[in-house]
Formats: structure tokens, C-alpha cells, sequence
């Protein structure tokens, strides 16, 4: 099944009459899919879904959940954290607090990743974690922090990447037990995520497309990661300029692997890898 | 009067994407889009290693960079790449799709939208059935259909999923695809 852009687009614009949420800036492509995907899902055609979703608000709330894409992982990409923890973490080390928020957090694996190279560089009590997402049923995945073991076990080959070793002295190793912050349970098939790092972040349901600021703080890092990607380039572009806003100066601001800064939104940072300092 | 090249390959297809890589003449006057797979656990390394041979300049490419005749764009190791309509990369963490990531598929099928008939898509030797669906949908647009010849893949298992589900325009070795590509202007 093929949908034409003009289904997209209506399918777009009775979210947006119906609800607060605003699809007309995602990326076009994945989009489309997301929507075939939910369209076979619920073994439904359009004009059936459309009709649903002017009627019934729990399945719509549901749709936007499924709209979102929340793939995530422990320590994704080992070296931006390596580089958080030797290069940008340090920075903020004589700092009386630590904020930062991690925007668009998904099912909560980063925000975890986080709160572990923090503990490990003494900076954990310091340090405030806020987190958000549109999905809320990816923000209660979060709260929960317990994910499933054998499909993710290269969670724990990323651990050892960044925790244990360092890239920067190969002799030196460190044998932190995976169980000081998580529990593995092969049995059931689980990661569990020890109580005093879930107890930390504060986490809330948030649209970058509606932009503002939740949490009413300014920030010292920001996180983003594989989240503008789904977004268009104007999109793309109003979300730089609330993160600009809401840093510190010398604060960074880290994207994922392949999203970039393009246009004239990059005068206010300097580019370090995938790391932006708020100029 | 092509627009692109789109390339599909998996297991086997790394010494024949090198070698059709750097028989290209610098000035390519086409963009080369790569959908490859890769070990599970080799996220690095993979660009560098068809750079070190190839004469067009291969990257793996920002989300929503443009793209330029004459460079290879490679599907960055775990991300979905799409094509948009106005020539720029899409990526994705999007499940895999058929147990890959990046999907053949998927690159091919979005590759097709922006360039309709202007497009040529060749599917190299894999061990599993990607890139069949997206070639279907490419010919289908009037693009041209090139499978390399199962009979030198070292698997042939992609190949002979594409060649069942689309009657292609040539079946090549590699010297053919190749010799295909020189003549392009």
C-alpha cells in the first residue's frame, strides 16, 4: 500500500483540527511510513482511520504515539559519550549545579547512560536531569527504566566502552560491575535500572513542535539525539533557536550521529564533532 | 539522461561495489546512493574502507544534506536513508525493515519517488531478499533495472529474489556493470 502525499496531508491536517499536535513539519518520508505502518496495523484505510480519529480521542492519542518513532539505546554511539565524559562533562565539574535535559528521551536509555558517566565522574549529586517526550507511554517506559536483555546485549558491549575503558589510555581499565547500576535477569529476560538512578530524572510530557519551556530553567548541556531527524528543515531550525535560548553560554548542546546544523542558526555555536558550545 | 545511481548490496558485494567504485571516472556526472549491509557490530570504519580505493568521494551523509552528482552517499551504519523529493537525505532509526538496517528497500523505494524514471538501481550478491520490492517499485516507475549475474555472486540469494519478482533490464558481471557505467554522460 502507497499513500499519495495528499493522504498524507489529510491525514496531517485532522490531527491537527482535532488535537494540539502538529504532524505538517515532520520529515515527509517517514511520515508516510509511520502511517502505512499504523494503516496495516490496524487493518484500516484512511478514510476509516480519519473518521476514528475525529471521533474517538484515546485512539488518537494513541495514533500520535504511534506516529513517534522511539528507537534508543545504553550509551548509543560509544564515542560522543566518550567524548561527554573527557572532553565536555569536565567542564562543568566546579559548577554549583549540573542542569540538563534531554529532549525527545524516548524510552529513557540515554537519560540512564547519563546518570551512569555522571556517578562515575562524582558529579551525579549536582547534577539535575530533566527529560521529555511527546510519547507518554515512552516516558512511562522511562520512569520504569527495566528493558529487555537478550535483544539488547550490546547494551552492556557500549557499557564497557565507555565505562570501563578509555579510549584515550588503553591500559587503563576500570571493573565496574554492570550491577551497580542495573540488574540483569537473564530468566526473565530483563534489565533492570537500580531505584536511586530512576528516582532522579524529572520527566514530562513535552512537544518541541509547540516549542517553550517546560521546566523553566536554563541548561547546561542539552541532549537531542535521532530526534530532529523526523523533523523539516524550518522545523529543525525553530528547535535550535529554543535550545540556543534556554542554554547557558558555553553550554553544548549534543545531536546524534548524522543530524547537523545547517544554515544560519550555526554563527551562535561553535561545532565540536557532534558536540555544539553555545557561543 | 539518468539522474542517480542507487546500489543495493549484502554479503559478497564488498569487493564489487569497490571494484565498480573506483573504475568510475572522477567527474561521475551522477550521484551514487549506497544501501549496503554490514556485520552487525562493524559501525566504523566501512566509509574509509571504500574511500581508500574508490575515485568519487564517498560519505555518509547528514540528515538533509543535498545531494551532488559526481559523490557517493553511503547509508549511515544503523540509520534508515531516504530520499526526499527535493533531493536531500532522509534518515531514520526506524526498525529494520526485513532485519535490516539500513533496508534496501527502503532506500530504493523513496529513490524512485524523487527521480521516477530517471533512475538506475542495481542489486548486488546477498544472503538475504532486500532490495527486490525496491527494485520492482523502481522499474515499475520506468527506472532501469540491473541485477548483477547470480552466477558470480558469492550468494546469490538477493539477486534471485529480485530477478523472480521483476523482469530486469540487463543481468551484468561486474566488468559489464562497469563497462554500463563509463558510457553514462
Amino acid at each position: 500500500m502507497t499513500l499519495s502525499d495528499q493522504e498524507v496531508q489529510f491525514f496531517v491536517n485532522t490531527i491537527k483540527n482535532t488535537s494540539g499536535y502538529d504532524f505538517s513539519e515532520y520529515s515527509e518520508k517517514s511520515l508516510k511510513r509511520r502511517l502505512q505502518k499504523i494503516l496495516i496495523d490496524n487493518n484500516s484505510d484512511l478514510l476509516t482511520l480519519i473518521n476514528k480519529l475525529k471521533t474517538n480521542k484515546e485512539f488518537l492519542e494513541k495514533t500520535v504515539k504511534d506516529i513517534t518513532v522511539n528507537t534508543t539505546e545504553l550509551f548509543r554511539d560509544p564515542q560522543i559519550w566518550q567524548t561527554l565524559r573527557y572532553r565536555i562533562l569536565p567542564k562543568f565539574s566546579e559548577n554549583r549545579n549540573i542542569n540538563i535535559w534531554h529532549a525527545g528521551c524516548s524510552t529513557g536509555q540515554e537519560v540512564y547512560s547519563m546518570m551512569i558517566l555522571l556517578n562515575e565522574l562524582g558529579l551525579f549529586e549536582k547534577a539535575k536531569i530533566f527529560a521529555s517526550d511527546l510519547n507518554t507511554d515512552a516516558l512511562d517506559a522511562a520512569k520504569k527504566g527495566n528493558y529487555k536483555y537478550r535483544f539488547n546485549i550490546g547494551y552492556l558491549d557500549n557499557f564497557d566502552k565507555v565505562i570501563k575503558e578509555n579510549p584515550f589510555n588503553y591500559e587503563e581499565y576500570n571493573d565496574i560491575p554492570y550491577s551497580k547500576y542495573f540488574k540483569i535477569d537473564k530468566v526473565t529476560d530483563s534489565i533492570q535500572m537500580n531505584d536511586f538512578l530512576r528516582q532522579k530524572p524529572i520527566f514530562r510530557q513535552h512537544d518541541l513542535v509547540k516549542g517553550g519551556n517546560l521546566y523553566f530553567a536554563k541548561f547546561d548541556l542539552i541532549l537531542c539525539r535521532n530526534v530532529i531527524i523526523y523533523f523539516k528543515y524550518s522545523l529543525q531550525n525553530k528547535v535550535f533557536k529554543l535550545f540556543h535560548e534556554h542554554l547557558y553560554t558555553n553550554g553544548y548542546l549534543v545531536l546524534g550521529m548524522h543530524e547537523t546544523m545547517l544554515g544560519e542558526i550555526t554563527s551562535k555555536f561553535e561545532k565540536k564533532g557532534q558536540a555544539y558550545r553555545k557561543k | 539522461m539518468y539522474k542517480a545511481v542507487v546500489i543495493g548490496g549484502s554479503a559478497g558485494s564488498f569487493q564489487v561495489i569497490t571494484k565498480i567504485l573506483s573504475s568510475l571516472p572522477k567527474n561521475f556526472p551522477l550521484p551514487v546512493l549506497l544501501s549496503l549491509h554490514r556485520l552487525k557490530h562493524v559501525r566504523s570504519g566501512f566509509v574509509e574502507a571504500l574511500s581508500i580505493k574508490s575515485t568519487i568521494p564517498i560519505l555518509e551523509p547528514y540528515d538533509k544534506e543535498n545531494i551532488k552528482p559526481g559523490k557517493g552517499y553511503l547509508a549511515p551504519a544503523n540509520y534508515h536513508m531516504y530520499i526526499e523529493l527535493n533531493k536531500r537525505i532522509a534518515l531514520s532509526t526506524e526498525e529494520p525493515v526485513n532485519h535490516s538496517r539500513p533496508s534496501i528497500d527502503l532506500t530504493f523505494e523513496t529513490a524512485t519517488q524523487a527521480y521516477r524514471d530517471k533512475l538506475i538501481g542495481i542489486i548486488l550478491s546477498g544472503a538475504n531478499r532486500d532490495g527486490a520490492y525496491g527494485l520492482k517499485k523502481l522499474k515499475q516507475a520506468g527506472g532501469l533495472a540491473i541485477v548483477q549475474d547470480p552466477n558470480e555472486c558469492q550468494v546469490k540469494t538477493m539477486t534471485e529474489a529480485s530477478l523472480k519478482l521483476t523482469t530486469v533490464d540487463h543481468i551484468f558481471t561486474t566488468d559489464q556493470i562497469i563497462n554500463f557505467l563509463l558510457k553514462l554522460k
